[in-house]
């Protein structure tokens, strides 16, 4: 009874916060750019708005344009399942949950780039391309920065390996890991959410012909999975597992809010990458994340 | 029992092949009993750990017929019943007699042939009949690639894989008849403690690496994977790949393995997987794609393999048995959704006449269930949960961390191979987005792809078996573990362990609750957007007006990205014809990726031989004045060499 208590518990943990991001992330571009911006709520309401609306089809579209979004949502979810919440701890751990997470988060590329393709247009095929293509480099980067926490703690549980702090390699991963975040969450400099549809070319361009319920379980699915990033880079930084529960707690809230403002000031502050630089950033994450590994095994804990 | 079992199936499968040409009811009868009472013997031996061990007086080629079902052997046997089962039953509506008059009855002879064949090498337990059985099943696995021989490009597919298949018997004739020749018998078994066999392994390394297709020993295989019939290519991929696996895996079992070979057969693998996923993304025929596909999984599985050795070598069996097993459990894996694939691409091939993706799309609407079936198996092999893929690459991928973790030597080589392993996972999805996308979703490409129609009950049910094995292993792999375990510490007995190296039972508890959780949340959706109206309009994207099929993204646009990254192997052709002048009147572009192991190294170092040849041939000329010249030097030379050389 208590372990269906604690899941529904953290469950409500990551749907109801999670949407909080993308809405403090542009306060602070708003302010930055001195302009008042839309409520830190406007997630919630363009949810609430989008499930009640209906759908349009696009006539080519199978039934796979549905249900790819509900298993990326699915598979997002449960990938943010595994992820423990600093003192909160996790409501299933095991050896090697970390590569069911990596995995998970696979699982929810596939989905979208299958709901992508289904529509036959040129744009959301390039889009699809573009994501499957970078997605490769970031794949790269977050193993190794999973090799260096394993490396580290001598552990491939997410419990274990997240409770510590990274070490002496602590900046490198979470510069590494900070840059993955922006990748993989379609953020500038990689990509452009502000304009929302049009000049979006990676992540957002293949969602251009969902609506209604659907586009809500991607944008919301794309909000925990940015919570997840911040979460997890906040957790292999930050020694949380030395705190006090109240402390730890208060930390990890604090670490996400600052990783949050700080994608908002980058946005305000960076212009999109040309495109062919783009696997170059990638690949000095991937580096970065090298060097926490070699760092981590120099100096680590055995 | 076991016993009983193994003599139904030889008598049944001798039925099969008698039956073959004439009465095709009584073919599929006798190799499904024959193929279940095998798969029963395997489970046996699997479950019970009990060894079957047969001997006759009976002399074949001077040598007592001497059999021997192992779990190891089992481990492959159980494999090839499955796949060929499955293969024979789609075969029967895929190749049937109407459809292809000339070739269908040697076709069912044949496949009869390949399946006993293949069930003697994996019992025998003599290298002689080991070799006989081996040259057996080479020539019927040519005969089922060039059935349809009448097309040029099969029959160089065919001339190419015998070519390549004997040049692996040629290094297997070598070792064996140097083991006989060491042991002083032709009988196998284990003899781990005959240190001077060890450099023998490097020649089973290259001969059972050429039939498993390691990179670059691979050149055989796209052709004839993609030229076979498909019920053939699943049979190749899903199986007799893995004999050469199975070769690798048995004697580096029985044979000590001399110094470095985990790291040599590693890294191998690495490349395979890597190099191999990376020529599946240049392919634009859907069977080529999936028969480099199997290269990269072979990779996969020999990256597994390799660790373990390389645990051997440092006595460090907690991961190394975990590598192992992951290698194996990918066996079974690949074998099955890439059969289940090449399945799909054989319904696709046959409703539309074309293996070209850029004639195919929009398949799903005429043919639901192989569209359905086929993006189970894709999901499968690019190793996402709660599918099967995902449990073998998981459990390798936990040895290779578990190796880092020991901090030993063995890291520098698990390090680099666990981030290239989470490349080719990712690499793998791009390339089955790209196959699925563009074959069965968006706008058909050709009038073909617009008249397809779905495949028949046989077909679809020899599909659905596979991805009902595929959805099993993925969600309840604890019940498979047994048989994993079993092989394992046939391996190295060494290595037996009571408890569960690894977690199987959480991760099959997060697989079933993804899997019940994804299908309400499907249903949820459904519901959701019907409640509220649904609505049919042409694709938006912006202000589409008019779309046509070819404005879709094409697949060779979709992996350009990637493969402009691996250029410096792939080799692409590119034929560019660029708009021009201020009124262009046409352009065009093209482009391939060929086999660039065969084309650029193969095919040069053939030339270099052919051209020597022709010189040295000059000598050859039909002159008796000269010939008796030629005898006279060799004489003189013979004289010299008897009158000097001698050096006592």
């Amino acid at each position: 009874m208590n372990l269906i208590l604690a899941v529904i518990l953290r469950l409500a943990v990551w749907l109801l916060l999670a949407p909080l991001l993308p809405g403090i992330i542009n306060k602070v571009k708003a302010w930055v750019a001195g302009r008042r911006g839309p409520p830190v709520l406007q997630l919630y309401y363009d949810l609430a708005k989008l499930w009640r609306k209906g759908v349009v089809l696009s006539t080519l579209a199978s039934p796979g344009f549905i249900a790819g979004p509900a298993v990326a949502w699915v598979a997002l979810l449960g990938a943010a399942m595994l992820m423990p919440l600093g003192p909160g701890g996790t409501a299933l751990s095991f050896r090697g949950d970390v590569l069911l997470l990596i995995y998970l988060l696979a699982l929810a590329r596939f989905c979208t780039a299958w709901a992508a393709m289904e529509t036959g247009s040129a744009f959301e095929g390039m889009g699809a391309a573009r994501e499957v293509s970078y997605a490769v480099l970031a794949e790269a980067a977050i193993v190794t920065a999973v090799l260096s926490l394993s490396v580290q703690t001598g552990s491939v549980s997410l419990v274990t390996m997240l409770s510590p702090s990274a070490g002496a390699g602590a900046v490198l991963l979470a510069a590494g890991l900070f840059t993955v975040l922006l990748a993989e969450n379609c953020r500038v400099p990689f990509d452009d959410p502000n304009t929302h549809l049009e000049l979006t070319m990676i992540h957002e361009v293949m969602v251009l012909d969902h609506s209604g319920p659907p586009l809500a379980a991607i944008l919301h699915g794309a909000s925990v999975k940015l919570l997840l990033f911040a979460v997890l880079l906040i957790q292999a930084v930050l020694p949380l597992g030395a705190l006090s529960a109240p402390a730890a707690a208060g930390a990890l809230v604090a670490g996400v809010l600052a990783v949050t403002v700080g994608v908002g000031l980058v946005e305000s502050w960076l212009a999109r990458l040309a495109f062919r630089r783009v696997p170059l950033l990638l690949t000095t994450a991937f580096l970065l994340c090298l060097f926490a590994l070699l760092v981590a095994w120099k100096g680590g804990a055995k | 029992m076991t016993e009983l079992l193994l003599t139904i199936t030889s008598v049944a499968m001798l039925t099969s092949i008698l039956a073959g040409a004439r009465v095709p009811q009584l073919w599929l009868t006798a190799m499904l009993v024959s193929t279940i009472s095998a798969l029963a013997s395997a489970v046996l031996v699997l479950g019970s750990g009990d060894v079957w061990d047969w001997r006759s007086a009976f002399l074949l080629g001077g040598e007592r017929l001497h059999f021997h079902l192992d779990a190891i052997s089992a481990f492959f046997l159980a494999l090839l019943c499955v796949i060929g089962g499955a293969g024979a039953v789609y075969g029967c509506e895929y190749w049937n007699d109407a459809g292809h008059p000339r070739s269908a009855r040697s076709g069912r002879v044949w496949w009869a042939a390949l399946m006993l064949s293949l069930g003697v090498v994996l019992l025998a337990s003599n290298g002689l009949h080991f070799l006989i059985a081996w040259e057996l099943f080479t020539l019927s696995a040519f005969f089922l690639i060039t059935l349809d021989r009448r097309r040029p490009e099969v029959r160089a597919a065919g001339w190419l894989y015998l070519g390549a298949s004997h040049a692996a018997v040629l290094a297997l004739f070598a070792f064996f008849t140097m083991l006989a020749a060491r042991t002083g018998s032709w009988e196998l078994g284990p003899m781990r403690e005959h240190a001077d066999l060890a450099p023998l392994f490097w020649l089973a390394l290259f001969g059972f690496g050429m039939k498993a297709g390691v990179f670059p020993l691979h050149i055989w295989l796209p052709s004839a994977h993609a030229s076979a019939p498909s019920h053939v290519s699943a049979m190749l991929s899903g199986v007799t790949i893995k004999i050469g696996i199975y070769g690798l895996v048995r004697f580096s079992g029985w044979l000590p393995v001399p110094l470095g070979a985990g790291w040599v057969v590693a890294g191998l693998g690495v490349a395979s997987a890597v190099l191999g996923v990376a020529f599946a993304l240049g392919q634009h025929d859907l069977k080529r794609l999936l028969a480099y596909h199997s290269v990269e999984n072979i990779g996969i599985i020999l990256i597994g393999l390799g660790f373990a050795l390389v645990a051997v070598e440092q006595g460090d069996p907690a991961w190394g048995a975990l590598a192992l097993a992951g290698g194996l459990l990918h066996v079974w894996n690949h074998g099955l959704f890439k059969a289940l694939l090449f399945f799909g691409a054989g319904s696709v091939l046959h409703a539309t006449g074309t293996r070209e993706m850029s004639q195919l799309g929009g398949l799903w609407r005429t043919m639901p269930w192989t569209a359905g079936l086929f993006a189970l198996g894709a999901a499968a092999i690019s190793g996402l949960p709660p599918l099967n893929g995902f449990v073998s690459e998981w459990l390798v991928f936990l040895g290779l961390f578990d190796a880092t973790i020991s901090r030993g030597p063995s890291a520098w080589a698990a390090i680099p191979s666990a981030i290239l392993l989470g490349v080719t996972g990712a690499l793998a999805l791009a390339c089955f987005v790209k196959a699925c996308g563009v074959v069965f979703l968006g706008t058909p490409r050709s009038p073909a792809a617009t008249h397809a129609h779905e495949c028949g009950t046989p077909m679809r049910g020899a599909m659905l078996l596979l991805a009902g094995a595929c959805v099993a292993m993925g969600l309840a792999p604890v019940v498979f573990w047994p048989a994993v375990s079993r092989a394992v510490a046939t391996w190295r007995p060494a290595w037996v362990r009571a408890e569960l190296p690894a977690p199987l039972f959480s991760l099959g508890l997060a697989h079933v609750a993804l899997a019940v959780l994804a299908a309400l949340a499907v249903w949820f959706l459904w519901r959701q957007a019907y409640r509220h109206g649904l609505s049919r309009a042409l694709t938006w994207d912006c202000g589409y007006a008019t779309p046509t099929p070819r404005m879709q993204y094409t697949a060779g646009s979709f992996a350009d990205i990637i493969t402009e990254w691996f250029a410096f192997v792939l080799r692409p052709e590119r034929h560019e014809h660029r708009p021009e002048a201020t009124l262009p009147v046409g352009a065009s572009f093209a482009e391939h990726t060929p086999e660039a192991v065969l084309d650029r190294i193969v095919e040069p170092a053939g030339g270099v031989v052919m051209r020597v040849s022709t010189t040295v041939r000059s000598l050859q000329h039909g002159r008796v004045q000269s010939y008796l010249f030629y005898l006279l030097v060799g004489l003189a030379a013979l004289a010299v060499l008897v009158l000097f050389g001698a050096g006592h």
